[in-house]
């Protein structure tokens, strides 16, 4: 099968060759490391060594200094590092103590047309192999943005306190991303598979907030945005750290094709579970824990672990770390394992 | 009466109901909330200890165990310990001249590299709600401010978070260097990636998996 059939067969739930599978994204500090163990280059050849299946290409956003999309918004009422890992989410922000909905507009929302390189996303889109899934990096992160917002534990008040002022902020963070994506979308049009989305709701034990929360005031910006997606005919990859079963069902529901990153050791995440909860009814991509196997198992633990999960799912699991950023703990002799064991 | 009183009060914080003012929650809209249920039962004799003990510590106690079985979630956590902070306003005199004992002081932070705050943040709220004095050093936290903590507060207890596999491993040079410098000072551990057997193995006195847990070993240690 080639990397496009094998991705599409596999989140259909359709037999395949071998499943598909995402390396993820390593972090500066890993890369050294994997080029050199792997005798590459670069992360696109290390990529072609591994047979990998999806091409992720990050939306280009030049707003110094982080210029990436994540940071769009300065929320935030303290230095911090403008950069996406370092997004404070919690640090006093801007809303803090605006409890007026009509206020929303006192913020300086950015205008992403100002930003979003329209003819590098072309350049970017068009550079990378159309053999390979091409995936569009958009996050769009309105709930964590929302949170950033007011400073996490005041968004979270809000939510339930204020809901009016809560729906008003989240709201006009949704319309950016609707924008930046629709820019980004008609820019690359024809040459883009899928794309990545997502918020992190969960945490180890639980989610973080009450599902009837989510429902209420986040997924219906989450639908916008899987619509808009698919209004392209992209595919829609649903990211969400953390112990997420009980939304599961909201996510298949919203028309997510492939739920992201399932955290193998976070509460009910694992393979066996999701199987019987799902098999069938949807697709996920990721699976293969990155908070213990990868970074202190051996790679002989690592094959069995993907051995497992290819029995388990023999399609509807692409196969990945169950975090997309790949740390320098990891071992590259692990990532050799997982690759060999998925081909 | 009183016993009426702090029952009100320990159900005000239970569901997060902060002041007559706050709309939440829905059903106890209108009605007065821990601010003033606090007020009216120091005015009619309850003592500060009767209110720490008798109401808040036993609801923010129902509060960590519906949360463990995640019953509720984040949002109504911290509702719980606004709630409980509006009523601990009215005893801050009362801590400060000595007639409240609270249990201890417990020194928490974030160990160095790592900046995830949100579970710190809780498991602090429901130390203070056990009956701690907690003093929050935050995130990035390096092992000489923790360090500085432990001689300033040399009967405090140490709590340290860690979210990430590459952070998890710089708390034994922190608990290596708070033995050396105060061999009795306790430490409890704990985060996303963190087991029981990691804990031992790094020297912690403790973990918790999740606030309930830690309380439950502070208490143990502080009986
Ligand atoms: C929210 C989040 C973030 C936010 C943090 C915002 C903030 N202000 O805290 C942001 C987006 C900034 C972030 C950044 C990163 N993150 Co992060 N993040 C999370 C997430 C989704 C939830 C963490 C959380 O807040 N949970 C909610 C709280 C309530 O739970 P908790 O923290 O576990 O705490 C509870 C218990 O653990 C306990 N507890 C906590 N501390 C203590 C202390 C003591 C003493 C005790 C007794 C108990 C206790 O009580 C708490 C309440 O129940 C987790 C997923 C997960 N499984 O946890 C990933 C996760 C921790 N992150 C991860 C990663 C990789 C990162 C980044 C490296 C990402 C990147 N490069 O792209 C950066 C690192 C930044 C840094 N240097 O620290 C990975 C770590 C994997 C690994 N190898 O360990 C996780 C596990 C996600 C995953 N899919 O694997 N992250």
């Amino acid at each position: 099968m080639t990397h496009k059939e094998r991705f599409f067969a596999t989140i259909a739930n359709q037999p395949v060759d071998r499943p598909a599978s995402w390396l993820g994204l390593p972090v500066p500090s890993a890369v050294t490391e994997l080029l050199r163990y792997f005798q590459v280059n670069s992360v696109d050849e290390l990529k072609i060594k591994l047979d990998d299946d999806i091409y992720p290409i990050e939306v280009p956003y030049n707003f110094p200094p982080s210029n990436h999309i994540a940071c769009a918004f300065k929320f935030a009422k303290m230095a911090h590092d403008d950069k996406p890992d370092e997004r404070t989410l919690t640090a006093p922000g801007f809303f803090e103590d605006i409890d007026d909905p009509v206020l929303v507009d006192s913020f300086p929302w950015p205008d992403p047309a100002l930003y979003l390189d329209v003819e590098e996303s072309r350049r970017l889109v068009k550079a990378a192999n159309k053999d390979y899934i091409r995936m569009g990096v958009m996050w769009s992160a309105h709930f964590q943005d929302a949170c950033a917002a007011f400073g996490m534990e005041k968004a979270l008040m809000v939510m339930l306190m204020n809901p009016e002022m809560f729906q008003a902020v989240i709201d006009r963070i949704t319309d950016f991303y609707l924008k930046a994506n629709e820019i980004f979308y008609e820019a690359t049009k024809g040459y883009l598979d899928a794309v990545l989305i997502g918020n992190d709701f969960g945490s180890q034990c639980g989610l973080m907030v009450d599902p009837d929360s989510l429902r209420t005031y986040v997924f219906p910006g989450t639908k916008k945005l899987i619509d808009q997606a698919k209004s392209y005919g992209l595919k829609v990859i649903h990211h969400s750290c953390g112990s997420i079963y009980p939304i599961i069902q909201d996510l298949i529901d919203l028309g997510v094709d492939s739920i992201h990153p399932i955290q193998a050791l976070a509460q009910d995440m694992d393979a066996p579970t999701l199987k019987t909860g799902f098999t069938g009814k949807a697709s996920f991509c990721g699976g293969v824990d990155a908070q213990h196997l990868l970074v202190n198992g051996t790679p002989e633990q690592v094959t069995a672990k993907v051995k497992e999960l290819k029995q388990l799912f023999p399609t509807g699991l692409i196969i990945s770390p169950s975090h997309e950023a790949i740390l320098p703990d990891i071992p590259p002799a692990n990532i050799e394992a997982m690759f060999n064991a998925i081909n | 009466m009183n016993s009426e009183l702090l029952e009100k009060l320990s159900e005000c914080v239970e569901f997060g109901k902060i002041n007559l003012a706050s709309p939440y929650p829905p059903q106890m809209k209108g009605q007065p909330g821990a601010d003033e249920i606090t007020k009216e039962a120091l005015e009619s004799g309850v003592t500060p200890t009767e209110i720490l003990n008798d109401a808040l510590i036993t609801a923010m106690n129902k509060v960590g165990q519906k949360f463990t079985e995640n019953k509720i979630f984040v949002p109504q956590m911290l509702l719980s310990a606004k709630a409980m902070g509006a009523s601990m306003v009215h005893l801050k005199p009362f801590f400060a001249n000595g007639s409240v004992q609270r249990k201890g002081v417990f020194i928490l932070g974030t160990v160095f590299g790592d900046l995830h705050d949100i579970g710190k943040n809780l498991f602090g709220m429901m130390v203070e709600g056990a009956g701690w004095e907690v003093i929050d050093l935050g995130i990035d936290v390096k092992t000489e401010k923790f360090l500085e903590a432990v001689q300033q507060h040399p009967t405090a207890v140490v709590g340290i978070s860690a979210l990430l596999t590459t952070t998890m491993v710089n708390m034994k040079p922190v608990i290596d260097a708070i033995k050396a410098a105060s061999p009795s000072t306790k430490v409890i551990v704990g985060g996303a990636p963190l087991s029981a057997d990691f804990a031992a193995t790094i020297g912690a006195d403790g973990y918790g998996k999740n606030p309930q847990e830690g309380i439950v070993w502070l208490d143990k240690i502080s009986a």
